[in-house]
């Protein structure tokens, strides 16, 4: 794509529409970056937070669905919690994820190990895959949307230029990701 | 921690589930009741299958979506 291309005022409006009828999606989706990034910023903190509470607290037992049993340390976004157990007298953490499914609610170990620090980097990590899936679901919507709105008009510009805009909220920190745009004004 | 993000009522789906071979992540998060979130999370690590279509559009075929629900919602 020619970045340097000026969009069209049919394109621009386009990309209005488009980023109104797509608003919670991409207003949800640069809450889970910021979310992600403060993960990523506090992996120190938060690993010691959750040594700290399983060292002090017994925390509620937490069963999850491979039949191990958990003590919860704490929260680390909504359902997903730090856990740990002791094994011969070592201590092992998990990431856990609860999901309410109207079949009753299941209880996942997304991530384990002993250093609970390169733990959560792992998780971080897999959670960026997340949301590029949710990124590439969200522009072949958009292109679909556009599509059936403008047919037989080029609105690759529109697209790319929200897919930019996503990506460049995964990639950088809130602080750096202000104000930057390029393409269609979005 | 910072709380995530949450929508506060899901939208219902456009069409019973029944009558359709597909739906997108939205629809099947809202048929389920979870956040849309929560379910690229399931697919990533591969607990619901799906299939692109024109695009590259995931949808959640309606036999993943039954066993989630364990039952027949017909």
């Amino acid at each position: 794509m020619n970045h340097n291309k000026r969009p069209t005022e049919l394109q621009e409006s386009a990309a209005t529409e488009t980023k109104n009828a797509f608003s919670e999606h991409l207003n949800q989706f640069n809450g889970f970056c910021d979310t992600l990034h403060n993960i990523e910023r506090n992996l120190e903190t938060i690993g010691n937070d959750a040594f700290k509470a399983a060292l002090l607290s017994p925390g509620r037992v937490v069963k999850t669905d491979d039949g191990t049993e958990w003590q919860h340390d704490l929260d680390l976004m909504k359902d997903i919690s730090i856990c740990h157990r002791r094994i011969a007298g070592e201590m092992e953490f998990a990431v856990v994820e609860s999901v309410p499914l109207p079949s009753g609610e299941t209880k996942d170990v997304l991530n384990s190990g002993h250093n609970v620090r390169e733990m959560l980097q792992t998780f971080a990590h897999d959670q960026r895959q997340v949301l590029r899936l949710w990124k590439d679901d969200v522009t072949a919507q958009m292109r679909e949307y556009l599509d059936q709105k403008y047919p037989g008009h080029d609105m690759n510009i529109v697209v790319e230029s929200f897919e930019y805009k996503m990506s460049r909220a995964l990639a950088q920190r809130p602080a750096q990701a202000q104000n930057q745009s390029r393409g269609v004004r979005i | 921690m910072e709380t995530m993000p949450e929508s506060e009522k899901p939208a219902p789906a456009t069409a019973p589930l029944g009558e359709r071979l597909a739906y997108s992540i939205q629809e099947a998060a809202d048929l389920l009741g979870i956040h849309y979130y929560t379910m690229y999370r399931l697919i990533q690590r591969q607990k619901i299958k799906t299939c692109r279509v024109l695009r590259g559009k995931l949808l959640v075929p309606r036999t993943e979506l039954v066993k989630l629900l364990q039952t027949d919602l017909r």
